[in-house]
């Protein structure tokens, strides 16, 4: 979308949340064939496969992008009320448990820290779906890559692409699920040697064996940029 | 190369068989806690990093004690001392094992 369009969409509408007509327009741009309007009808209801999952960003926080009404729903369910936790527990614990028995090994891997954490050099890795606005974003329904998010980062220039939790507290603070503004006070306090330049961001998958090459990958880099400890966030 | 995971479900924690985790009953989407606590999220990470100096073997998943929403959090007072919160869960866990 150009520049000038994402103005007068916005002068339009409600500032904070986009649209529905906001909404479909960023998803998908179907045309005019019937398929093409069966598509954006439902598509509107559920993020369906092959979405482009185009961000919406309305304000200076990270921008959201767009999942189906039913999968908002769906989300703000599992993450606002008790029994919808309990029912997300039980969904992470029914898709994650049988796949982490057949690829997880008996042995837990050891490495203690060898020096002060003052020394450290520390990289952060996300489950949450964040990524940089400017990059490809994740596909909402399963997606195994992985997206790096340089140390400086400012919330604005991020995105999330997740449909499993409520993103509303974490795109007001992106430090919910990848405190990158408190690793940086720290580094500035002394508190850590020192940021990485490089974090990873990863979204909502559901197949273990799929993530295996990006987390291979991802820690083929971390081992190359000589860090010592990496801390891990969910979503 | 060290690692520190927080978990918001303890189970697929433990079968990940990773070095060490921290396991919050946090709404999901809130690992580190509420919008804008910069005071809960620096307890977070202080925790996050004691759990990186202080555990002893590999395997570990200590649960932090914070309430959801019910908890004042002071301002952490000495880095370099590694928190008390998990100081003492790991003392618990040497004392069952």
């Amino acid at each position: 979308m150009e520049k000038g369009e994402a103005t007068k969409l916005r002068t339009h509408h409600k500032p904070l949340m986009p649209s529905d007509e906001e909404a479909r327009t960023q998803l998908n741009k179907p045309g005019r064939t019937l398929a093409g309007r069966l598509y954006e009808f439902f598509g509107r209801w559920i993020t369906l496969p092959g979405t482009r999952g185009e961000t919406v960003s309305a304000h200076d926080g990270p921008a959201r992008t767009m999942a189906g009404r039913l999968n908002e729903l769906f989300a703000r369910w599992i993450s606002g009320t008790e029994l919808g936790a309990t029912v997300g527990h039980w969904a992470s614990r029914t898709i994650a448990l049988p796949q982490l028995r057949r690829l997880v090994g008996a042995d837990i891997p050891w490495a203690p820290l060898g020096k002060p954490i003052s020394e450290c050099s520390v990289v952060l890795v996300s489950t949450g779906g964040v990524h940089l606005h400017s990059d490809r974003p994740f596909n909402l329904n399963s997606d195994s890559t992985f997206r790096v998010i340089p140390k400086n980062a400012q919330a604005g220039d991020l995105a999330i692409s997740h449909q499993a939790y409520d993103r509303t507290d974490a795109l007001k603070d992106i430090n919910l699920v990848f405190p990158i503004e408190r690793l940086r006070e720290l580094e500035a306090e002394r508190v850590i040697g020192r940021l990485a330049e490089d974090h990873y961001g990863f979204g909502l998958s559901g197949s273990a064996a799929q993530l295996m090459p990006s987390i291979k990958e991802v820690a083929r880099r971390i081992s190359q940029s000589h860090v010592d400890l990496a801390l891990l966030v969910p979503a | 190369m060290t690692t520190v995971g927080l978990a918001l479900v303890k189970e697929v924690a433990v079968a990940a068989h990773a070095p060490r985790f921290l396991y919050l009953r946090w709404p999901f989407g809130h690992a580190l806690g509420e919008p804008g606590n910069v005071a809960q999220q620096r307890t977070v990470l202080h925790d996050m990093l004691s759990m990186a100096t202080s555990a002893q073997r590999p395997g570990l998943v200590i649960q932090l004690p914070y309430r959801w929403r019910r908890e004042t959090y002071p301002p952490v007072g000495d880095w370099n001392t590694p928190s008390q919160v998990v100081v003492s869960a790991l003392g618990g866990m040497k004392e069952t094992t």
